[in-house]
């Protein structure tokens, strides 16, 4: 075992919990990122759960009107820029390196440095809790003039946390596109980059093309809020409208970043169901180009979108036409992507491993909210639905039965490729069909309530109608934590326990499963040139013709 | 497990699954929810039609994609087959793709088309009905109340009157000191926001009744607190409302006073004074001291006990009197 012949020599940065701490080697650094975004989701998760009892029922005392701000602001925050995009940069960052036959990433110190940002931001947000007044109380969004008038220091330390996050994933963007573009092994031309690489490559480029406005709207909130310095006090307005600002300026810089950052998520996924659906299916996927492409134009698009998330602010109807008609556009490749993995099923050969199970419960619940999105893309219909629970519902039919659903499906997956065991399948069985029945539990009856006037970030409402799907919702999220329980249950038993597997375990395509599992620190002795998008299949069909030709002879 | 047993297994769950789905739905009262409210209100009716026209094709698209989905999974599952054995080698059909490229584009255009055909019914206030010109109100969204003001001056808080079968135009605003709020009453329509700086506009023309939503734009501690109602009223007896209100105001106690308390101050403070959010007020001598009482409410404070923002800013006297002169008459009692 190669991990282990690396703690056997001796030195200080090599002991077991120091080599980690010092590592550059992309894999651990993926693993790292994982791990640690996993830790987030259940801080994020458990926010959540403290959310639904307090909504559990009409005029519920569970939680303050500041307490429930401060958890709606820091639950969001957190699954974006903690959980989502962390756990898909720490796939890509295991991955990367290994689907397209590299020794790691172009720059492995870089790589180090935005794990560690990462963990620093996330720090800062989550012991924001503990600063004077609390963490920050306006929301994700943090829309000004709120967010400007909020006292105490949860919101600056909300703005310190998203400016180190930024920096982190711009170095981690730079990393994956330097990466991708000089690094691939022979003979693997763009058309035979595994789709999931494709993903990230869309990825890292709408980060470098999204952060900096965010990065710019940040520093403004910053200023605007004002900053006392050795005696010197310096405030800006560029969001107060009193002294000349204006608070819409915000919203474009938020949305301009915050609406391609939805896709920063959901690509990935795609990239994750694009591997995972012709393994398990054991077909080719059907229509490669179409689905690469496909990526590539919902990036486009979804920069060309953001004011849709501003269709109540009263636009004229002209602009908000525009921006109807490039939000309805993103469904066409959308679309392109859902009917090609549908024919990759086609005639294929289901197996039913976990993997699997999350891939075909992303598609079967992704489809769910992308659907809804028209809704809110045809704006007269968002002057209704909008900022009401439907929209909750609606981006986490998205984000978690999309995003979510698929970073399971890439668990359950490349599992045995990072740590060398599989996870417990039974247990990957019960926790999909748990996780798939208590998420639309939970998330069905939102649709509803939005539709029936509940505005969304309230934390206690008197109508008594909205009690039944509040309360079936409650209890839909509780069950969601016993599956998400299963899968750490899982990961304890199979640890020590898990069988050991081969490299390739599921027979599949891509490069990763030609080295060990785990591989090595430098991941290949050789690797076989390139010739189509599926390498070990070729490889697989190579080494069944020769046994043939030796058995004939 | 057999591949038949996983078959059963799967129906076995799935079903369930869609029973607990719709369960909640036979609860409810009313629509369930599954369409927006009721509409009240010829721009309501339109964004439901637009709802209804798009929910065709979303539920043909759901319908569609979901039984592919199951139709294949239990097609095309592996029975016995080993892992190794593969399915045809079909790398893809460009006519196929084209067609489901295509078919999208289509799908969505006739929404777009749909979608500006009703447009002008819905954002565009009638200018000239049976009834006369719109009647005009202004809306502004505070920290956390909605405060209304009528061509003639008269004031009121969260409940909104309105004449019937009249198209009447609202102005949204909010105060430069203040945060955004979203108005939305969802019978009469969809969401305008209020937002320092900017003035929007948005109508409604109803049947007499009592409407209510409330604020849609996270604003604030009380958020969840920030209702508001419409009471639509027949013509006479809304000018009768009007007239009433104008000479009570103008005498400097009215219903002004009572809906101060009841939706600025009481929402932090407590219906009887006893405290919430915010500290406990009954008993204050503030309270019965008119012109502290206009101080506070004009310009907020801040304690080491915490802020109050500038509630009243720009209020009138008049508007400080009918409270102070309602707190004269009713002092909270505290408990």
């Amino acid at each position: 075992m190669a991990v282990s012949a690396e703690a056997q020599t001796p030195g200080w940065w090599r002991g077991r919990v120091v080599s980690w701490l010092v590592t550059t080697d992309h894999k651990r650094i993926g693993i790292l990122y994982v791990g640690t975004s996993l830790v987030f989701f259940c801080l994020a998760g458990l926010m959540a759960l403290l959310m639904r009892t307090q909504l559990m029922q009409a005029n519920e005392h569970v939680l303050s009107p500041q307490q429930y701000n401060e958890l709606v602001t820091i639950h969001g925050t957190a699954m974006v820029f903690l959980v989502l995009v962390p756990i898909l940069a720490g796939f890509a960052n295991f991955l990367v390196p290994l689907m397209i036959g590299a020794r790691d990433v172009a720059f492995p110190r870089l790589n180090a440095l935005s794990y560690w940002l990462y963990v620093l931001g996330g720090l800062v947000l989550m012991l924001s809790f503990f600063a004077k007044g609390g963490a920050a109380q306006a929301g994700w969004t943090s829309y000004p003039p709120l967010s400007e008038q909020t006292p105490g220091s949860g919101q600056d330390l909300w703005i310190l946390s998203l400016h180190i996050l930024t920096a982190s994933s711009l170095a981690g963007a730079i990393n994956f596109i330097v990466t991708i573009h000089n690094l691939r092994t022979p003979g693997m031309t763009w058309t035979r980059l595994p789709l999931f690489v494709w993903s990230i490559e869309v990825f890292a480029w709408m980060l470098l093309a999204v952060l900096p406005t965010l990065s710019a709207g940040l520093t403004m909130l910053l200023l605007d809020r004002g900053i006392t310095f050795a005696g010197w006090h310096l405030q800006t307005h560029f969001f107060n409208p009193a002294e000349g600002g204006a608070p819409l300026l915000w919203q474009h810089a938020f949305w301009f970043f915050g609406h391609p950052e939805v896709y920063i998520m959901v690509l990935p996924a795609f990239g994750i169901i694009s591997e995972v659906l012709p393994v398990f299916a054991r077909k080719p996927i059907f229509g490669y180009k179409a689905v690469a492409f496909s990526t590539v134009a919902i990036g486009f698009i979804s920069m060309l979108v953001w004011a849709h998330h501003m269709f109540t602010v009263g636009f004229p109807n002209s602009l908000n036409s525009f921006f109807m008609i490039t939000s309805m556009a993103v469904a066409v490749p959308t679309g392109v992507k859902v009917f090609n993995w549908l024919a990759t099923l086609w005639r294929g050969n289901l197996h039913f491993d976990t993997p699997m199970l999350f891939a075909l419960g992303f598609l079967s619940v992704f489809v769910v909210g992308g659907l809804t999105g028209i809704y809110l893309a045809a704006f007269p219909v968002d002057w209704q639905v909008h900022d009401s629970y439907f929209v909750v519902a609606h981006f986490h039919y998205t984000l978690f039965g999309g995003v979510v659903f698929a970073i399971f499906a890439g668990l359950f997956y490349w599992w045995p490729k990072m740590f060398g065991r599989t996870l417990n399948e039974k247990l990957g069985k019960w926790q999909f069909w748990i996780l798939f029945v208590s998420f639309n539990v939970t998330f069905f009856p939102q649709h509803l309530l939005g539709l029936e006037g509940m505005p969304r970030r309230i934390y206690t409402y008197s109508h008594e109608s909205w009690e039944g799907y509040n309360m079936t919702s409650t209890i839909g999220s509780y069950v969601i934590g016993v599956a998400i329980l299963v899968f750490f249950w899982n990961v304890v038993l199979t640890t020590r326990r898990g069988p050991r597997v081969g490299n390739d375990p599921w027979q599949a395509d891509t490069l990763e499963w030609y080295t060990t599992s785990p591989p090595p620190p430098h991941n290949f002795d050789s690797v076989p040139y390139v010739t189509s998008a599926r390498p070990l299949h070729d490889l697989r069909n190579r080494l069944r013709e020769q046994q043939g030709a030796r058995a004939r002879a | 497990m057999a591949s038949s047993v996983r078959a059963k297994v799967f129906l076995a769950v799935a079903v369930p699954a869609l029973a607990l789905l719709l369960a909640p739905a036979a609860l409810a009262k009313g629509n369930g929810g599954f369409v927006p409210v009721t509409p009240q209100s010829p721009n309501a009716h339109g964004i439901r039609e637009s709802y209804f026209f798009i929910s065709a094709f979303t539920l043909g698209v759901f319908v569609l994609v979901e039984t592919l989905l199951v139709v294949f999974v239990f097609r095309f599952r592996r029975r016995r087959r080993p892992r190794f054995e593969e399915g045809p080698p079909i790398h893809g059909a460009t006519r196929l793709e084209l067609l489901w490229t295509a078919f999208p584009v289509v799908i969505l255009f006739s929404i777009a088309v749909f979608v500006f055909v009703e447009l002008p019914g819905i954002s565009h206030v009638p200018t000239a009905g049976a009834e006369g010109k719109p009647y005009p109100i202004t809306v502004t969204g505070r920290q956390f109340y909605w405060q209304f003001r009528y061509p003639n001056g008269v004031i009121a808080i969260d409940t909104m009157r309105a004449p019937a079968n009249t198209p009447v135009r609202l102005t949204v605003v909010a105060p430069d000191n203040d945060v955004i709020h979203s108005w939305w009453i969802p019978a009469l329509g969809g969401k305008i926001d209020a937002i320092p700086g900017r003035i929007n506009s948005t109508w409604f023309k109803a049947k007499p009744g009592r409407y209510t939503g409330q604020c849609a734009e996270l604003c604030g501690l009380e958020h969840a607190r920030m209702l508001g109602a419409v009471e639509v009223m027949p013509r006479a007896e809304f000018t009768a409302w009007l007239t009433r209100r104008r000479a009570q105001q103008t005498k400097g106690t009215s219903e002004l006073g009572s809906e101060e308390w009841a939706g600025v101050c009481a929402k932090c403070h407590g219906f009887a004074g006893e405290g919430g959010i915010a500290v406990r007020i009954a008993g204050s001598a503030i309270l019965t001291d008119r012109l502290q009482l206009g101080t506070i409410v004009h310009n907020g404070t801040s304690t080491p006990r915490g802020t109050m923002p500038a509630v009243g800013s720009g209020w009138t006297g008049l508007q400080v009197a009918a409270l102070a002169n309602y707190l004269k008459e009713h002092p909270p009692s505290g408990s």
